[in-house]
């Protein structure tokens, strides 16, 4: 039995439940259904799917024109054309008319490994933090996955979800629920805090242990799952340990760091901090977790930087 | 409709032609505007508002109604007189507010706070692809009555995001789409033929599978016909019209010149451009 979890096969079971409550539910997909897991949902609901082929611009107009007539559309493709080539269609076409478009981008940060930096994704977070109105989330683990997409349904506004195709841990127990601009405090402490979302989750959780069991300091994990909004609340909450460190699998510009730094410095609170993710340059592809260890998002890269934060 | 009464609905609906082409040119004297390609397609916007468009403008979000998406947006002006024209503020309104702090009338299609523009548009490249999704959006609902009527620019072709359109209202197979091409020949800057050159555009869309009609766009007569004899909008072959136009059409100075894209005129040659076209009308049809 492959036991590994995967965020994709969430959203493909997932869409195919909601699109059995909600008869509006429809996806449109540039000719990536299979990789996004949708193949179930096609097969289920043929005249609610669209495939328009190999051409994301038109994808999200299509989208956008479906969503126009009443419809919800979740679009689905990998990160770099969806938030890339797709860009202006997501803000003018979406974000400007106010539709409710689902953008289910898949490929997020480095997850796309060997396939190398055309399959990246390390610049969306920064790309939609900037589109005004629009909503960013980006889940850890399946449950998460499938409480976020059902979420969407009920929520006024775009949706952007950044998606990591690397196997995810289980995070959350069946109590989680899902909260539009909430943090989740994974665990808590006082010396320092892990502030990530989507895959670096797994490995602060990791690394805050190992720093609890080797050095006996106690670290706040938050899962900032709500990009935008955001919740600053935690963020104020990290800050006051004095120790942030950011991670997440995106450019170290412009990301989740850039967000969080923002509130940290409105609030005026004094903390050392660092963010860890991709570094500004292109780099020579490999698989994903080799990558995390090579940038320092991986639980040891996050281990070693908060023991150095300790020590200061 | 009888012979008489097609009369008549013509000369009417050059009366408002007109109208529209009077209300342009004293926007015009007011603010500098996209003068030249609201005129090429006055008499088009002017047909499908005032006589063909199924649309009740006290209630604009009528699901019966015919959709109207401007993917050509920099011609908000004279798509916002032909709303007034039918009621849906006054044109007063328009001409006093166009382009002010604030206003919901801008110089692009903008529905932020104007009910009546069904997609905000400005950018090319991107009312056409949406209007493949709502008319895939009708289809989907059971509306086998209503159209969606999308008004291109022919520079606006040179957009990679319009073929991606193309191939797909024929692949979802979209006979209630209606896209129609301003084809005036000219860019911002230049003749089309100094650019990217779209040869025979109507060729090329009938190469993709579209049913295309080609005639002259500022000819209400010829308009009406081929809007009055379009196939079922429950058919299955998207519809192009290549409107055979002239930028600036009705104002001689204007008229295929590239730097009447954009422009203002005095309120003296206001006073000489309207006579000059109330005379040509009285010619035509006597008073």
């Amino acid at each position: 039995m492959n036991d590994k979890l995967f965020l994709r096969t969430a959203v493909g079971e997932t869409m195919v439940n909601l699109a059995a409550d909600n008869p509006k539910i429809v996806a449109v997909s540039a000719d990536v259904m299979g990789s996004c897991r949708m193949t179930e949902f096609v097969k289920k609901y043929p005249t609610r799917s669209f495939n328009v082929g190999i051409a994301e611009q038109e994808m999200v107009s299509f989208s956008a024109g479906l969503a126009k007539e009443g419809f919800l559309a979740y679009a689905f493709t990998f990160g770099p054309f969806m938030s890339m080539r797709a860009c202006e269609q997501i803000r003018d076409d979406v974000a400007y008319n106010r539709l409710n478009v689902r953008f289910i981008s898949t490929y997020s940060g480095v997850s796309g490994g060997v396939s190398g930096t055309t399959h990246w994704t390390m610049e969306d977070c920064s790309i939609m933090r900037g589109v005004p109105e629009m909503t960013i989330l980006e889940p850890c683990d399946c449950f998460q996955m499938e409480k976020m997409l059902q979420a969407t349904v009920h929520y006024n506004g775009p949706i952007y979800l950044r998606i990591s195709i690397e196997p995810v841990k289980e995070i959350y127990s069946r109590d989680y629920e899902f909260q539009f601009g909430k943090a989740y405090r994974l665990a808590d402490g006082k010396d320092g805090a892990f502030l990530c979302s989507g895959i670096t989750v797994k490995y602060a959780l990791e690394a805050a242990k190992r720093l609890s069991d080797e050095t006996g300091a106690s670290i706040k994990v938050f899962d900032m799952q709500s990009i935008k909004p955001m919740d600053v609340n935690a963020v104020i909450e990290a800050g006051k340990t004095s120790r942030v460190i950011v991670a997440q699998d995106h450019n170290v510009i412009g990301g989740l760091g850039d967000a969080v730094a923002f509130v940290l410095a409105k609030h005026g609170i004094k903390t050392d901090f660092e963010v860890k993710g991709t570094p500004d340059e292109f780099f020579v592809m490999g698989h994903a977790p080799w990558l995390y260890h090579k940038f320092g998002m991986d639980a040891e890269g996050l281990y070693d930087a908060m023991k150095s934060m300790l020590e200061k | 409709m009888d012979t008489m009464s097609k009369q008549e609905t013509i000369k009417n609906l050059e009366k408002a032609c007109l109208a529209i082409r009077k209300d342009i040119l004293d926007l015009a004297t007011r603010e500098v505007m996209h003068v030249g390609g609201d005129l090429s397609i006055a008499d088009v916007v002017t047909v499908l508002w005032q006589y063909r468009m199924k649309y009740d403008p006290k209630n604009p979000q009528w699901e019966g109604r015919d959709r109207f998406v401007l993917s050509k947006g920099h011609a908000a002006a004279v798509v916002a007189f032909n709303q007034a024209a039918i009621g849906c503020f006054s044109r007063q309104e328009v001409l006093e507010t166009y382009a002010k702090d604030g206003s919901r009338f801008s110089m692009h299609a903008c529905n932020l706070i104007n009910p009546y523009v069904e997609i905000s548009a400005g950018s090319l490249g991107h009312g056409f692809p949406i209007a493949c999704g709502m008319a895939a959006g009708l289809r989907l609902k059971g509306n086998k009555t209503s159209r969606v009527y999308v008004i291109m620019g022919d520079g606006e072709q040179s957009e990679g995001s319009i073929w991606e359109g193309v191939l797909n209202a024929v692949f979802h197979k979209l006979g209630n789409l209606v896209a129609i091409i301003d084809n005036n020949g000219l860019g911002g800057d230049a003749e089309l033929t100094k650019s990217t050159t779209l040869g025979n555009i109507a060729d090329k869309y009938r190469t993709f599978g579209w049913r295309v009609e080609e005639f002259d766009g500022n000819d209400v007569l010829q308009i009406v016909e081929h809007l009055d004899n379009l196939p079922a909008a429950d058919s299955d072959v998207p519809i192009l019209l290549v409107c055979d136009t002239v930028k600036g059409k009705g104002v001689s100075f204007m008229e295929n010149v590239p730097k009447w894209h954009c422009g203002a005129i005095t309120n003296e040659q206001y006073d000489e451009l309207v006579e000059t076209l109330d005379h040509e009308f009285k010619q035509k049809w006597g008073h």
